[in-house]
């Protein structure tokens, strides 16, 4: 067992890296989908208003497994059948494996991230609004200054569980071939046929690296905290 | 929506006082300047929440340089009054002008119209408002909430918008927190902070929203102090208050509002010595004002 870590180690960590960086991209989308989708929940535009509740609840219902088939095997196929040359141009990125991924998590995490900034803003005292608009500033700018900051803080606990649940779920790419922490499990599990040494090791991998970002977060958000004293 | 008969002035007003009124509907562009009338003028406004009235009809003149106290029992209007003044609140129908401006609306063809965001803020630039809660930006330290607007709303520079508040922590005597967060403050100190922010933006009126409301007892003193100094200096002030020795003391004019409607304005020492209704001397009386000494 040993000597089965140590030589596969090395190649466990380049999945590691990859499963980072996968859950790190798709948590920049995500967070960016979010605070677009919190806006549109909360804007005084009807359109804008359904649009971002229609997305929730849509990619909210969508296993991330099921939307990643579609992003990965469905979407760059479809345009190209369509033979509308800018759309298929416009997803051809999506024939990399680790391009759809990002897509798919993101988007599917974006609908958590859209719920957990909304409910965010709306934990500021509107009287803060006003307090800004009192000096002069505009919506946007007050949104910018005053709101967003203090939102912030209060979204990022909830943003970081949500990492957490990404960075887990980036073990679904291990499905359409990114050789992430997963498929190298698996690819190890089958040149050796120790299954259990495999998964295994895999899972400590992914249980140390919770564990470190949540020591991570927890600092974070000590540090970002609004509670001065 | 701003109903087109409501929106002009009476027949008295616009005979007692055309100048100001109507040159300032008619040009839009006079802003600010410094005349010696009347700061602040609200001529017939009404307000309704669904179809409860919250202001009817409400006028109301502030000279340059005058305090006026606003009291009355609660749920009478005058918080909504305060808050029509900056357009927080959006009034139905009559005319705010501040320093001969019209206040969230503006002229369009013979219409009244609701007035672009930027020049309601253009507004609020020049109206310091202190709330009951002291609403000071809890992620910003005491120096954070005052150099926000300067920097972002008056766009002067950083060192130019430091002096400022160092001459306005100066005032409320507050020069040794100026990196304290707000939760580090007692509510006293907080509001003395929210009037100094306010004052940073360099207003030419205060709004202050029942600001001692909120305080223990032991806190109210200091805030009034520096609202006294302020008044002292020659400060617009138009100031909701249940603080009744402070009208007294400090306020030029009181007004006295219940159910929407201001009853009286007059001069503060006719108003507590010589109540004009039944109804003032009551409230007077429930609220055992300390007598004057002298």
């Amino acid at each position: 067992m040993i000597q089965f870590a140590k030589d596969y180690i090395p190649l466990y960590f380049a999945g590691t890296l990859v499963a980072l960086g996968v859950a790190a991209l798709s948590m920049a989308l995500s967070v960016g989908i979010g605070l677009l989708g919190a806006l549109g929940r909360m804007s005084g535009n009807r359109t804008a208003r359904s649009v971002t509740s229609a997305y929730v609840a849509f990619f909210r219902g969508i296993p991330p497994l099921v939307l990643l088939y579609v992003v990965y095997f469905g979407l760059p196929s479809w345009a190209q059948e369509l033979g509308v040359r800018p759309l298929a141009d416009f997803l051809a990125p999506l024939n990399n494996r680790i391009m759809s991924a990002v897509v798919a998590f993101g988007v599917n995490s974006g609908a958590y991230s859209t719920e957990i900034i909304r409910s965010a803003i709306a934990s500021i005292h509107p009287e803060q609004m006003e307090a800004a608009q009192s000096l002069g500033m505009s919506y946007w700018l007050a949104m910018r200054r005053i709101i967003v900051p203090q939102s912030a803080r209060v979204a990022f606990p909830p943003l970081g569980n949500e990492f957490i649940a990404v960075l887990k779920g980036t073990s679904l790419a291990s499905v359409i071939g990114v050789t992430e922490l997963m498929r190298d499990a698996q690819l190890v599990a089958a040149a050796t046929f120790r299954n259990l040494a495999a998964y295994t090791l895999a899972a400590v991998f992914y249980v140390v690296l919770v564990i470190i970002l949540q020591s991570v977060v927890g600092r974070l958000e000590r540090r970002l905290s609004l509670v001065h004293k | 929506m701003l109903a087109g008969s409501s929106l002009g002035l009476s027949r008295e007003e616009t005979r007692s006082k055309p100048d100001a009124l109507l040159s300032a509907a008619a040009d839009q562009t006079t802003r600010y300047e410094g005349s010696g009338g009347p700061l602040l003028q609200l001529s017939d406004v009404s307000k309704y929440f669904g179809k409860t009235p919250a202001l009817s009809n409400v006028n109301l003149t502030v000279n340059r340089g005058e305090t006026v106290a606003i009291v009355g029992p609660s749920g009478s209007g005058k918080t909504t009054l305060l808050r029509c003044i900056n357009f927080l609140v959006p009034y139905d129908s009559g005319r705010i002008l501040v320093n001969g401006r019209l206040v969230g609306y503006r002229e369009q063809q013979g219409d009244t119209v609701r007035d672009t965001g930027h020049n309601v803020n253009e507004i609020r630039k020049r109206i310091g408002m202190v709330f009951q809660q002291f609403n000071l930006f809890p992620h910003r330290t005491v120096l954070g909430n005052l150099i926000e607007g300067p920097l972002y709303v008056l766009r002067i520079t950083r060192s130019e918008a430091v002096t400022r508040a160092q001459a306005a922590l100066e005032l409320i005597g507050l020069m040794d927190k100026v990196e304290a967060y707000p939760d580090q403050l007692s509510g006293g100190q907080q509001q003395r902070v929210a009037i100094a922010r306010a004052l940073c933006m360099e207003p030419e009126l205060m709004l202050f929203d029942e600001v001692t409301s909120a305080l223990d007892p032991e806190l109210v003193g200091e805030v009034l102090s520096v609202m006294r100094q302020l008044a002292r200096k020659g400060m617009t002030m138009v100031v909701v208050t249940h603080e009744m020795e402070f009208a007294r003391d400090v306020a030029d004019r009181v007004v006295f509002m219940e159910a929407s409607k201001i009853v009286t304005d007059q001069p503060a020492s006719d108003f507590f010595e010589r109540p004009s209704t039944p109804r003032i001397g009551a409230f007077l009386s429930r609220l055992s004002l300390p007598r004057n000494s002298d």
